[in-house]
């Protein structure tokens, strides 16, 4: 029965907010003399807030135009904000900024939409060990982390140091495709001394002290192998593509508009997008260590928490993930 | 709310009205049962599991860790502790035994012989855990789609079922992400299992 009320409010609640805010537009026209994509242009300064009230409202549109405008090619940009402006009787003589603003927010957003097509052909692409370009990327993918040490053969329990989880790396991308190994190569070659760093923490993580309730609990002996047990625990590689997973998923959502929005002035890259990824590795590993887990059985937790903890930073319209860090030269300052 | 939604809310109540009308109360909640779903990195824990929840199986990634996903089916709700399979994991899973009532052991049946040997360890070892040894397994013989795939009978073989697992309750079951039918049909069998072991324990 209360499922049932529950539903029946919220069903209730979307018609009538959707026929009050197109009263409210219909009023704001009448005594502002400005349509709603004038009043936001004017009334927000230039990034993701900007871009995301633009959005909404081309999105939510009645006109087909501009209900489609969100999904076109961005060679059609400018014609689009053409017809946009004759549609809604706007003089471009008059209103010259209104244009300029418009276009950059569209080209933001198309730009979004485009990213997210790329990443997804890269991650449906599987691993193919036959294919020379990804076995050298591999390879390379080793160099960069473990540049003194030489790879035996393609096949061996040594891709466990950087944490493989078999002899065959080939196995462990799954899921993420060539998405995974670029990304892993991304940050290993641009941001080599904070990888490596990655790298070595996470075979000899900080062990915490025993503390006094544990001492009464664990035998000496006991409490020795479970500090070994954690110097095993977290695998660079697996966590690597657990990682590209978590900035994947926050993109298809849209989490990531706010980020991407702020810091990429034109439409946001693959670039962009591998630089979020070194930024998440990093700040993952230092939530980790942070958190202090026993093992990494762990993981799923502490991942889920990290992930609400970057939600919520992202829900912030002024937020840039990371605007300052090595493999950042590409970045704007916000 | 998109248009989904709604539509989903309006069926629901539909069948809520109908219902009322019928003079019935609210639809009967299913059993529900714990089990623990173990095997070898890569055997398909993770995918199976998604498909049967109607997710897509293509965005898994490996496992780290654990996952619990409950699993809905027509006359029960399985709540399935998912275990990684990997080297560094494997030495966890007894943690995680406790207060399960069935075991569900993936297998790859086109993985390599040195594979399927540390598969044949940890099936014997979960067989003889003292916390798993009276619960009934489900063992998936999967990736029966891919050409180097063993046949049922040789894993049965190979694994020593027939005299190891004697006078336990288990079912040996060849599988694939392209057939649900069959998995489907694979769960039912195990879910007839965990009833029949709820009504022995009603009775003692």
């Amino acid at each position: 029965m209360k499922h049932f009320l529950r539903m029946l409010i919220q069903v209730c609640l979307y018609f009538y907010c959707k026929f009050l805010w197109r009263c409210m537009k219909f009023v704001m026209r009448k005594l502002t003399g400005r349509c709603e994509l004038q009043r936001i242009c004017y009334s927000t300064k230039p990034g993701a807030s900007r871009t995301i009230k633009i959005e909404t409202s081309l999105r939510d549109s009645k006109s087909k135009l501009l209900q489609t405008s969100v999904s076109v090619h961005p060679d059609a940009i400018e014609k689009t904000i053409d017809d946009i402006m004759e549609l809604k009787n706007i003089n471009p003589d008059i209103n010259p900024q209104l244009g300029i603003s418009l276009q950059a927010c569209l080209l933001q957003i198309v730009g979004y939409r485009n990213l997210i097509a790329d990443v997804e052909k890269l991650r449906r692409e599987p691993y193919d060990s036959d294919n020379p370009q990804h076995e050298e990327m591999l390879l390379k993918l080793w160099q960069f982390l473990k540049p003194n040490t030489p790879l035996e053969a393609r096949i061996s329990k040594q891709w466990c140091e950087i944490g493989f989880q078999g002899d065959d790396p080939k196995t462990d991308f799954r899921g993420m495709g060539l998405l995974g190994l670029y990304n892993l190569r991304f940050f290993a070659e641009r941001d080599a001394t904070v990888a490596q760093q990655v790298l070595s923490d996470s075979l000899h993580p900080k062990c915490r002290d025993i503390t006094k309730e544990e001492i009464s609990k664990f035998s000496k002996a006991e409490w020795e192998k479970k500090r070994m047990d954690k110097a095993i625990g977290y695998s660079f590689a697996i966590v690597g593509i657990n990682i590209t997973d978590l900035a994947y998923n926050l993109l298809v959502s849209g989490a990531l508009k706010t980020h991407f929005y702020n810091i990429a002035p034109e439409a946001p890259t693959l670039s962009h997008f591998q630089q979020t990824f070194c930024y998440l590795m990093h700040e993952f590993h230092k939530f980790w260590i942070e958190e202090d887990p026993m093992d990494i059985m762990e993981f799923n937790r502490v991942r889920e928490k990290f992930r609400k903890r970057i939600i919520k930073q992202l829900q912030n319209p002024d937020m840039a993930l990371c605007p300052h860090f090595a493999a950042s030269e590409g970045l704007i300052n916000m | 709310m998109s248009d989904l939604r709604i539509t989903e809310a309006f069926l629901y109540m539909d069948y809520l009205c109908f219902r009322a009308l019928c003079c019935k109360g609210p639809p009967p909640a299913r059993p529900e049962y714990d089990l623990v779903c173990i095997g070898l990195t890569g055997s398909g824990k993770s995918s199976l599991l998604s498909k049967l929840c109607s997710e897509s199986p293509e965005n898994v990634v490996s496992t780290t860790g654990f996952s619990i996903k409950a699993v809905p089916f027509q006359n029960a709700i399985l709540n399935v502790k998912e275990l990684g399979g990997a080297d560094n994991i494997r030495k966890y899973w007894s943690r995680y035994y406790q207060g399960s009532q069935g075991v569900i052991f993936v297998l790859d049946s086109a993985s390599s012989e040195d594979d399927l040997e540390t598969a044949r360890n940890e099936l014997h070892s979960a067989l003889q855990h003292p916390q798993l040894c009276t619960l009934p397994f489900l063992i998936l013989a999967n990736h029966q789609d891919k050409p180097a795939a063993r046949s049922v009978q040789e894993i049965k073989k190979y694994f020593e079922l027939e005299p190891l697992a004697r006078g336990k309750r288990w079912i040996l079951q060849p599988s694939s992400l392209d057939d649900m039918d069959a998995l489907k049909d694979s769960f039912s069998q195990l879910i007839s299992l965990l009833e029949e072991k709820d009504l022995e324990a009603m009775r003692m």
